[in-house]
């Protein structure tokens, strides 16, 4: 072992009995320095993965929608479905479904005392929805509804 | 064992230096994760596609009532990336820049089927038709300085500020297509000078600096309301009620001075309408300096008739007897029957009249509706300004006291009589 070899281990026993005259030593010091960010990583990571997991991609178009028992529709009652931008209209003969998506360019319909008008560009439909006044060039969309084995109806939305 | 101690002392080290860098990446990933804007996504009832755009412009307000962002979404108009959050990709692809309605574009922002082209009623295919319009074209102006300088023989337009053809002529007056105006193969230093100076009131051109000339290219030209305006703040609005100061952006700037071919900007600041009117060496009658300019002159008149023409002159048909009839003779009119009629389309989109069926308006000699006008039960007539929703009742000259030779039923001879001294 050389001189300089000597010093410098003799420096480095001294600094180490230093540390340890602290409570810690600089091995473990940075070891311990080590572990932290290795877990603190870790931890960042799977918070990340976890935000890219329950990502929200945003609104979806939901297909079929559970409307509830049948019986809450009795014939003559029309009801506006929120959720599905369409209109129940229950009837004698059954239920008609219809979108309020304007067939022209996708407004929304209002419902008025002898039908639909689109507040865009004015069209006009009758209360069940046939074409009065363009510009859309066909009547409101009908949607399909059944009734499943349980007694609920169903709207569809494809 | 001192060596191992060694070899382990410098993993331990080693390990150090990835673990800072692992750390520092995690950190800057999601400091860099965080400065993007919460994502709001849109799903418009027309595309059905989703959309990121409103993550940054939720401030924008709704552009009109005929184009809700709930159905139209953004991206069918402006084109864009819709799905990026990073503002540059969201942007780079977007259609005019800021303006969608810049001519180079509007085709694709503004027409399609159901939209503004692509329709078999000429009356609908708005942009095919301002493409063909005098505004767009600048074929009158060109014309005239080059019949004027010698580099053309007669003064009709050979070319315009775009080369454009038109297959189906309509009128008399139609032209089969334009030459797009290349200045660089003009001789004439007048013709020139025109080039370099003069083509900045066509619907393409960037206007000349300052607020009475602000406006935008296209079809927001006139249906953005910019006059007086700072041209950098956002503007997201396009409307049918469109007051005469839009139009004065183009049309009462000043002049040209056909010597230097410079434009001379009017040096009076008019503080009434009727001093604010065009040309102020020129006599207007009551209606020509109350009304806005779109209270009279036609859709056909001002966004062009499809076909491809000369000068103003070929396109310019309302009279002062359009509304008040001859002394022979009472204005045309129609009787609303058809639910399809466009009177009353067009008083739906811009509810100042009240129209319905058994209503009888006004109409051109070309047969469009004066929709903002009615026929009053005691045989006089109302007019709604278009902008202002202001009323006026005005008579028909038949049965009047006017004296009018009957040959003579031009605007300017009315003037004669009814113009007001300024």
């Amino acid at each position: 072992m050389s001189a300089t070899q000597s010093r410098d281990s003799s420096e480095k026993q001294a600094s180490i009995q230093v540390a340890r005259g602290q409570g810690t030593t600089r091995r473990g010091f940075l070891s311990l320095m080590t572990k932290g960010m290795v877990y603190l990583s870790g931890l960042l990571g799977l918070r990340g993965l976890i935000s890219f997991l329950v990502y929200d991609s945003g609104p979806t178009t939901q297909t079929r929608i559970n409307l509830g028992a049948s019986s809450n529709y009795p014939p003559g009652t029309r009801t506006l479905v929120a959720e599905a931008n369409a209109i129940l209209i229950s009837q004698e003969g059954g239920v008609l479904a219809l979108s309020l998506i304007c067939p022209h360019l996708g407004c929304l319909v209002g419902e008025t005392p002898d039908g639909f008008t689109c507040p865009c560009h004015g069209s006009r439909f009758d209360r069940s929805g046939g074409l009065i006044r363009g510009p859309a060039r066909q009547s409101m969309v009908r949607l399909e509804i059944e009734v499943d084995r349980d007694g609920n109806l169903i709207l569809s939305m494809a | 064992m001192v060596g191992l101690n060694s070899i382990a002392t410098g993993l331990r080290r080693t390990a150090l230096i990835p673990a800072v860098f692992l750390l520092l990446t995690i950190i800057l990933a999601g400091w860099h994760n965080n400065r993007r804007p919460r994502a709001i996504a849109l799903l418009p009832s027309l595309t059905n596609q989703p959309e990121y755009c409103l993550s940054c412009h939720q401030d924008l307000p709704e552009i009109s009532r005929s184009h809700p962002f709930q159905a139209f979404g953004c991206v069918l108009c402006h084109g864009g990336e819709r799905l990026s959050l990073e503002a540059d990709l969201a942007h780079r692809s977007m259609r005019g820049g800021r303006n969608p309605s810049d001519l180079t574009v509007a085709q694709d922002s503004c027409g399609g089927s159901n939209c503004h082209t692509g329709e078999a009623a000429q009356e609908r295919n708005h942009v095919q038709r301002v493409l063909t319009s005098v505004q767009a074209t600048y074929a009158g102006a060109i014309a005239n300085l080059r019949y004027s300088f010698g580099a053309q023989p007669d003064l009709t337009a050979r070319m315009g500020i775009f080369a454009i053809r038109d297959e189906h002529i309509q009128t008399p007056t139609g032209l089969p297509g334009l030459e797009a105006f290349a200045p660089e193969n003009e001789t004439n230093p007048g013709i020139q000078a025109f080039a370099q100076n003069c083509l900045n009131c066509h619907l393409s051109a960037e206007p000349l600096p300052g607020e009475e000339t602000s406006r935008l290219t296209g079809c927001a030209a006139c249906h953005s309301l910019t006059a007086g305006d700072d041209l950098d703040q956002p503007l997201h609005s396009l409307t049918l009620k469109i007051p005469y100061t839009q139009c004065n952006t183009c049309h009462n700037r000043g002049n040209y001075d056909l010597r230097n071919m410079h434009f001379v900007p009017r040096s009076d600041k008019p503080q009434d309408r009727l001093h604010d009117y065009y040309q102020p060496i020129a006599q207007f009658v009551r209606c020509e300096w109350t009304l806005d300019c779109i209270d009279c002159h036609t859709r056909y008149e001002i966004m062009g008739d499809g076909d491809l023409h000369s000068n103003q002159r070929e396109i310019r048909y309302i009279q002062c007897r359009t509304c008040h009839g001859t002394l022979d003779e009472l204005p045309l009119t129609r009787t609303i029957t058809d639910p399809e009629d466009l009177a009353l389309r067009m008083s739906f989109l811009n509810p100042v009249i009240d129209l319905g069926g058994g209503d009888t308006v006004l109409v051109s000699s070309r047969g469009e509706p004066l929709w903002n006008t009615r026929r009053l039960a005691d045989g006089s007539y109302e007019l709604f300004g278009k902008a202002s929703g202001q009323r006026f009742t005005f008579r028909a000259v038949k049965g009047s006291a006017c004296q009018q030779n009957t040959a003579e039923q031009e605007s300017r001879y009315c003037h004669e009589c009814h113009a007001v001294e300024r």
